[in-house]
């Protein structure tokens, strides 16, 4: 390990948020077939519906997403941008300021998005489309970079080992950073991501968390998406919808860490967890202190 | 000579920067802010502050209030800085009272609060510091106050003090019904400038009712005894917490002191 860099501002949309700002990232799928949701907000109405919830619940993200993550019927690029491009118009007609996320490793798709207004690509699938970073920088977009391993996208881990999964995470998001800087992206505007259960086993998903300071280090943002992985699920013997308590108890871990955006299901909870860790790291007050000081 | 004397609570709420994003009742911190104010209008020699504490005792005059005590931001300025010399109230340079918070020493938490308020007021002029025990009898509160009096120099009086925690279930100690009764007569008594009935107060049962101020409250009486008439203004009253508190502003308005002393 080299000497860690501080974290600097990070920009997003027209916004700058300084480091101890923790930025919670509400996922709104238009999808039929996502793990977790399993398509509530397929219908455009109900992933409207959801925005309008998210951001009311204190979301300083949404990331739309067109393709579950987990292998399934083939979603080509013509389909992912019927699913996600004009509902990323539509969102920016109702939220003018509200930092817009599009989960894709498409750049065809990338590119559609930035110009009905998206601010962000989330790359989860680890840079497999190498012109995406163009896209970002043509817009002035971020980027994501996260860490998928050597998997393709929509496969799931098989007998994936490192000999030192971090180190491979900090290979490979490094590097995707520096080309995207070199490509144009605004190096404030970059994140990197573990991406747990992504080319990961549970163990390698529980080292990352335990580990994640080393991410940090970096210099980079650290985005965490936890939200009701497999990786809690298998850690607590829990399916899907009994995963929160371990996803907000993931949450605290990273977020003491150092990470600084949480991509998750669930806003209110995690904000209340966010704002808890904030006030036990002294970067920011209780809501309101009485008790003993009366 | 007292030239004017002025009650306030000792909350440490009254720190801003210890309620956290909420201010919490920042009627109170403007009541003892306007309070300080009129004790410091007519640039007085020397402000005397006591407040309740471990011991009776006089502290260093550039003793600061010890925030970090209760905690508070590890981020946050551990205390107001003392302002520059750009008031006039400031003009007069004090080698007593350092720019540098960290340089001064450590005030109880009740005369602690004196010192805050007069840093907030901008004051920079000569300080005396007291703090007085809960287990000092009237004779020697008593004594305090008109030794305090007894100055050449023109003094003002910072008093520190509440009336009972015990105010109610949700109160710090919780509820004594004797609290509204003791209160209520510490507050008359205030009000009416009636030093003697502030003598009267009983030590044990302000102890059991956690009503701190009682000590200084008989310094305050025993610097205004004698005074041929009080002008007295009550800024706040009220115990939004289960504590009472008091800010008001006394004024000694006849010639000053009389001769007699008790």
């Amino acid at each position: 390990m080299t000497a860690s860099a501080a974290q600097q501002a990070l920009r997003l949309g027209r916004h700058s948020f300084v480091p101890a700002r923790r930025l919670v990232m509400g996922i709104v799928n238009r999808t039929p077939d996502s793990f977790y949701d399993r398509g509530a907000t397929w219908d455009t109405g109900a992933a409207m519906a959801r925005v309008h919830a998210v951001v009311d619940e204190g979301a300083d993200i949404l990331d739309i997403g067109g393709v579950a993550a987990a292998p399934g019927a083939p979603v080509d690029v013509a389909e992912e941008i019927r699913r996600t491009v004009p509902f990323v118009a539509a969102v920016r007609d109702a939220y003018p300021e509200l930092v817009i996320s599009v989960d894709t490793w498409r750049h065809e798709v990338g590119r559609e998005a930035c110009l009905a207004g998206a601010d962000l690509l989330n790359d989860t699938w680890g840079g497999q489309d190498p012109q995406l970073p163009a896209v970002a920088a043509e817009f002035g977009a971020g980027l994501i970079c996260a860490h998928a391993g050597d998997q393709a996208p929509r496969t799931r881990p098989f007998r994936v080992a490192y000999d030192d999964v971090m180190a491979d995470i900090l290979d490979r998001t490094l590097a995707q950073a520096a080309r995207a800087t070199a490509a144009g992206v605004d190096p404030a505007r970059i994140l990197i991501d573990a991406a747990h259960d992504f080319g990961k086993n549970t163990w390698q998903s529980l080292e990352v968390t335990r580990r994640l300071g080393e991410m940090v280090a970096t210099g980079w943002p650290v985005l965490v998406s936890l939200s009701n992985k497999d990786f809690i699920g298998e850690t607590l013997d829990a399916p899907p919808d009994r995963r929160l308590t371990g996803t907000l108890a993931t949450t605290a871990i990273c977020a003491w860490l150092g990470a600084r955006v949480f991509r998750v299901h669930q806003v209110r909870e995690t904000r209340e967890v966010l704002a808890m860790v904030s006030a036990i790291r002294g970067e920011r007050p209780p809501a309101r202190a009485v008790r003993g000081l009366a | 000579m007292i030239t004017s004397a002025v009650l306030c609570p000792g909350p440490p709420l009254l720190v801003r920067e210890l309620t956290g994003a909420d201010p919490v009742l920042p009627e109170l911190r403007e009541a003892c802010a306007d309070a300080v104010a009129t004790l410091l209008r007519d640039r007085p020699g020397a402000v005397a502050v006591a407040g309740p504490g471990p011991v009776t005792a006089p502290w260093p005059g550039n003793g600061r209030l010890n925030v970090s005590a209760f905690g508070g931001q590890p981020a946050a300025v551990p205390d107001a800085a003392v302002p520059d010399a750009t008031t006039p109230d400031a003009a007069v340079p004090d080698a007593a009272v350092p720019d540098n918070p960290a340089a001064r020493p450590a005030l109880p938490p009740g005369p602690g609060i004196g010192a805050y308020l007069l840093d907030q007021a901008g004051y920079r002029g000569e300080r005396l510091i007291w703090s007085v025990s809960a287990d000092e009898p009237v004779a020697g509160c008593r004594k305090l106050g008109a030794d305090l009096a007894g100055r050449d120099t023109s003094t003002a009086l910072l008093i520190i003090g509440d009336g009972s925690a015990r105010r109610g279930p949700r109160a710090p100690g919780h509820f004594d019904e004797r609290a509204v009764a003791f209160d209520a007569e510490a507050q008359r008594a205030v009000r009416a400038g009636d030093v003697r009935a502030l003598l009267d107060l009983d030590p044990g049962l302000a102890r059991d009712l956690m009503a701190t101020g009682r000590p200084a409250w008989q310094v305050l009486a025993g610097a205004l005894e004698g005074c041929t008439s009080l002008s007295v203004e009550v800024l706040y009253a009220g115990d939004p917490f289960g504590v009472a508190y008091l800010v008001a502003t006394l004024q000694p308005s006849g010639t000053g002191r009389s001769a007699i002393r008790g």
